[in-house]
């Protein structure tokens, strides 16, 4: 099986840079109109997330004078301290997460697909299984010996840190296997390991980088899940934003639309960071066939 | 490759790869949720039965799961469908590539943004008084946000932004240059879609809708705080069991947690059947 | 990736909010210098308590009876820092919760829990409680406590209308005057009636007004299934926002809520709270502490922090009937400002453990058929 064929490049030979946009030409007119329908397709979803989001603005403003409910809200040095430990808590999850699964993902497509349906399976389980039962389940199971996580502020952050990565797996690995579908596993692992590669160097090397837009889907995911949290932090008594949110909620009215807001904003702007980082290994990519 | 021996060590390495994973799960998701079904398995005195089982063919129950499910595809091809449109409309879709990383990033927030917050957001909109609510009015269009049909469109909000971000890489890794011979060949739009977009996407897009059905399938928060409680679905009746104030039995709650973990169970047998199928034809 | 440049500056922003915070609470915690005292409370049990140093509670909102006041003056009368837990959650969630933690000594283990009346003895069967009866136990009328010590009530509220009068300009003064149209689509539960107390209460109240008892709950599913054909009922957990909102501005809800929104929305919009004129409806909770708590000591005192005169008047303040108020009036020292904002609450009832539990079983089992609410 050569290279071309492995990739389905057309086999038309090295194309020169340039070379088939001039032949497509006519084609673009083509595709200018067809960006209109796609303007129309975004504006449609625009607004549809948009018109909720400034509802609740609009309603958070009711407060009185205005922009009170915002100020009460950022004036609490717990939003801060709240908000930073579970964005740490959420980059650790992602790391885990994303350690645990890659290679996995990998190792199902490339070797035993049989056991693809099972694994599926397990990483769909977080969905149903009620977050309650899980982390009173946590609880129950590391209460004593062997290891008795529950009892020491580290051990409850670790299980929280756990009882997370459980929650991404589903989106973590959907992500990463769409990511691997749209990549030559077998031709790159088989390249690489031509040129002398060790399974590190290839996971870490090749794999990793050609699934970053893959990763990054799945760490936005993973973050905003972890932000939003109550359940399981609450549970295990960790000073989180969710049970933050949760408790100046109370019986206020102006105040939780304020937060909500606010942590749906200061979220986005830390997946712009990240989307960022992500961006900057672009250029340690390419390797033969990958995009 | 083929030698038998080294094909021995090879094999065995292969299942080496995925026993983090393996111990993970089971760690953090089997053993502490192992009690859920040695529950549904107790009476309340504690003792052996079966009898939690058997109460989910009780209507009301039955009926809950069929709510559920049909909420769940509803919401999953829906979304899946204009949240497939949508990402394709920023990456290949000619628009600006700022628009791009905006929508990517927002559906991360907005895929959570569910529960008493999505709630709440939509009866800002749609409610009593609500901001569109006069614009409604004005055409003469009546909502009624405490309906099915109104949660199916709440559960749009995060089930669109889940699709782009998972479908996004393999929008990605749809070359360009494939559209661009088809066209040169004189294919249209629509039969490149139809014989190379739509056959090379098709696992991932049935990958994606199951996550999206699982996703729909677990919600409870936003659907409670909508309606009530009055809408029937199994994850409502499951809270009713498993928490509030009231002394019931849990036995049958968790019997309703291990029926959707068999639903699931079901919905990958035949979702997997599919993607073998599929599979085929890009081979 | 580029883990370490990543971790840094949530990290070093971290750093700063912790000095920050430090500044802040440092004056508070942790000085217990002076003799901090409860009256007829052991010297002992304070040195013990502020040894142990910490306290778990469990489903206590800061709004709900003015816990936050309560709470902050423990801390700060006695240096012991509070882990809250799970501050929204039901009965259900603070029983699971010790039986999830019975060989767990950390912070995740309730110490205290205050419940709905059934479940008092309930968790008492299970083995979950330890008894403690606090300094002043004999004041506690007998049909509120648990003889062993096991459970005790603590205080009891009553069934009101949350009305925004922003939006509703005729104030509904009874339960019948809920039926009328000029109430479409305003009328709410707090909770959902097959799970949450407060819901449950609100229906068996409705029928108490209508024909039924405190034996008979069946009339409070007529009278709902009435509202909801009628147009007025709002099918929704309503809370604060709702009201405010206009979504639902009349709420069936415990008197001491209902008083705290007005006080927390401060006139925008204007709330008026009005106890209905029949089927006065009165819900009793109890407090208990648990047989696995890691800090028994704290638990203790805490008890005693509440059942002491300053924490019933705090009870008091935050609009809810302490268990011991005969006591704090008949001895003058009830906070009377906080007696005079208490409404008129005469001829309110309160149902025994029996009647709960009937009554809960009707009305779950009745709500989603006998109403027919679900929504298609």
């Amino acid at each position: 099986m050569n290279m071309e064929e492995a990739t389905g490049q057309p086999s038309v030979g090295v194309r020169a840079p340039g070379a088939m946009d001039s032949i497509a030409a006519p084609a673009g007119s083509r595709r200018r109109s067809g960006s209109i329908i796609w303007w129309i397709v975004f504006i449609t979803g625009f607004l549809y997330f948009f018109v909720p989001l400034l509802g609740t603005f609009a309603f958070s403003m009711r407060a009185q004078p205005a922009f009170s409910a915002y100020s009460v809200v950022v004036d609490d040095p717990q939003f801060a301290a709240t908000l930073i430990y579970s964005f740490v808590v959420g980059i650790i999850t992602i790391v885990v997460a994303t350690v645990l699964i890659v290679p996995t993902a990998y190792w199902v497509r490339l070797r035993l697909p049989r056991l693809r349906p099972f694994i599926e399976f397990i990483t769909l389980l977080p969905f149903v299984i009620p977050p309650i039962i899980l982390v009173f389940g946590l609880l129950r199971s590391y209460s004593g010996p062997p290891l008795p996580l529950a009892g020491s502020d580290f051990g409850s952050n670790v299980l929280l840190v756990a009882a997370y990565v459980v929650l991404s797996l589903p989106y973590m690995y959907r992500a990463v296997d769409t990511g691997l579908r749209s990549i030559d596993v077998r031709s790159l692992t088989e390249a690489s390991q031509s040129l002398g590669a060790g399974w590190v160097t290839i996971l870490w090397q090749v794999i990793f980088p050609n699934v970053r837009v893959a990763i990054l889907s799945g760490a936005f995911l993973t973050l905003a899940i972890v932000v939003g949290e109550f359940t399981i932090a609450t549970f295990l008594a960790r000073p989180a934003f969710g049970p933050y949110i949760n408790l100046i909620g109370g019986n206020k009215a102006y105040e939780p639309a304020a937060v909500s807001l606010i942590s749906f904003g200061l979220t986005w702007i830390a997946m712009g960071g990240i989307a960022m980082l992500g961006r900057g290994s672009r250029q340690r990519v390419q390797v033969a066939g990958a995009r | 490759m083929t030698a038998a021996a080294p094909a021995q060590r090879r094999f065995s390495w292969a299942w080496l790869g995925v026993v983090p994973f393996v111990v993970f799960t089971i760690a953090f998701l089997i053993l502490p949720t192992a009690y859920l079904f040695i529950g549904s398995v107790q009476g309340t005195g504690g003792q052996l039965t079966l009898q939690n089982y058997a109460h989910l063919s009780e209507p009301n129950i039955a009926d809950a799961y069929a709510a559920s499910i049909e909420i769940s595809l509803v919401t999953a091809i829906g979304g899946g469908l204009f949240g497939f449109l949508l990402a394709y409309a920023v990456i290949s879709g000619g628009l600006p590539s700022i628009l791009r990383s905006a929508l990517m990033t927002f559906s991360g927030v907005a895929s959570n943004f569910a529960g008493v917050p999505l709630a709440l957001a939509f009866t800002f909109t749609l409610g009593a008084s609500g901001l569109l609510t006069p614009l409604l009015i004005a055409l003469g269009l009546k909502v009624n946000i405490y309906s099915k049909t109104a949660l199916e469109l709440a559960y749009m909000y995060f089930q669109f932004p889940l699709m782009v971000l998972i479908i996004a890489p393999a929008i990605d890794g749809l070359r360009k240059d494939w559209r661009e011979a088809a066209e040169n060949m004189g294919a249209t739009s629509l039969q490149y879609w139809r014989h190379i977009g739509l056959p090379i996407l098709f696992p991932s897009l049935l990958g994606s809708i199951i996550l999206l059905f699982g996703n729909a399938f677990g919600a409870q928060a936003t659907a409670y705080q909508l309606s009530g409680g009055t809408i029937n679905i199994v994850t409502i009746q499951i809270t009713r069991q498993l928490r509030g104030d009231v002394n019931r039995d849990p036995g049958i709650g968790y019997a309703m947690a291990i029926g959707m973990v068999i639903v699931m169970a079901i919905s990958i047998a035949a979702y997997s059947v599919l993607q073998r199928r599929a599979e085929r034809w890009l081979r | 990736m580029t883990g370490i440049r990543q971790l840094s500056r949530p990290f070093g922003a971290l750093t700063i909010v912790a000095l920050a915070l430090a500044a802040c609470t440092g004056g508070g915690g942790g000085s217990g210098g002076t003799t901090a005292t409860l009256p007829g409370v052991q010297q002992s049990l304070i040195d013990a308590a502020k040894g142990e140093g910490n306290l778990t509670t469990i489903a206590l909102p800061h709004s709900w009876c003015n816990y936050g006041e309560m709470l902050t003056g423990f801390t700060s009368k006695f240096g012991i820092k509070v882990n809250e837990l799970n501050p929204d959650g039901g009965s259900k969630d603070e029983v699971e919760a010790i039986k999830a933690n019975k060989g767990n000594k950390g912070p995740a283990a309730p110490d205290v829990i205050d419940v709905g009346l059934s479940f008092g003895p309930d968790a008492k069967g299970q083995g979950l409680l330890q008894p403690y009866k606090v300094a002043g136990w004999s004041s506690i009328p007998d049909s509120a406590k648990d003889a062993d010590g096991s459970w005790y009530g603590d205080y009891y509220g009553v069934l009101s209308f949350e009305v925004n009068t922003d939006k509703v300009k005729n104030v509904p003064q009874d339960w019948s005057d809920l039926l009328k149209p000029e109430y479409k689509n305003q009328v709410a539960l707090a909770g959902d009636p097959t799970a949450s107390n407060q819901a449950i209460s609100g229906v068996w109240a409705a029928g108490i007004a209508n024909g039924g008892s405190l034996d008979d709950a069946a009339p409070g599913l007529a009278f709902f299934k009435k509202l909801n054909d009628a147009g007025n009922f709002v099918p929704i957990i309503a809370k604060t926002a709702n009201v405010a909102s206009g979504d639902s501005p009349i709420r069936i809800a415990w008197t001491y809520n209902a008083l705290a929104d007005k006080d927390s929305l401060k006139g925008n919009p204007k709330i008026e709270v009005v106890v209905p004129k029949s089927g006065r409806f009165g819900g009793m909770y109890v407090q208990a502490i648990s047989a696995f708590a890691p800090h028994p000591n704290a638990a203790k005192l805490w008890m005693e922090w509440l059942y002491s005169d300053d924490g019933q008047n705090l009870w008091l303040k935050g609009y809810c009937n302490p268990i011991r108020y005969d006591d704090l009036v008949k001895r003058g020292v009830v906070d009377k400002a906080a007696q005079a904002k208490l409404p008129d609450t005469t001829g309110v009832q309160l149902p025994t453990l029996e009647q709960i539990t009937k009554a809960t079983d009707v009305i779950g089992k009745g709500w989603t058929t006998t109403v027919n609410v679900t929504v298609k």
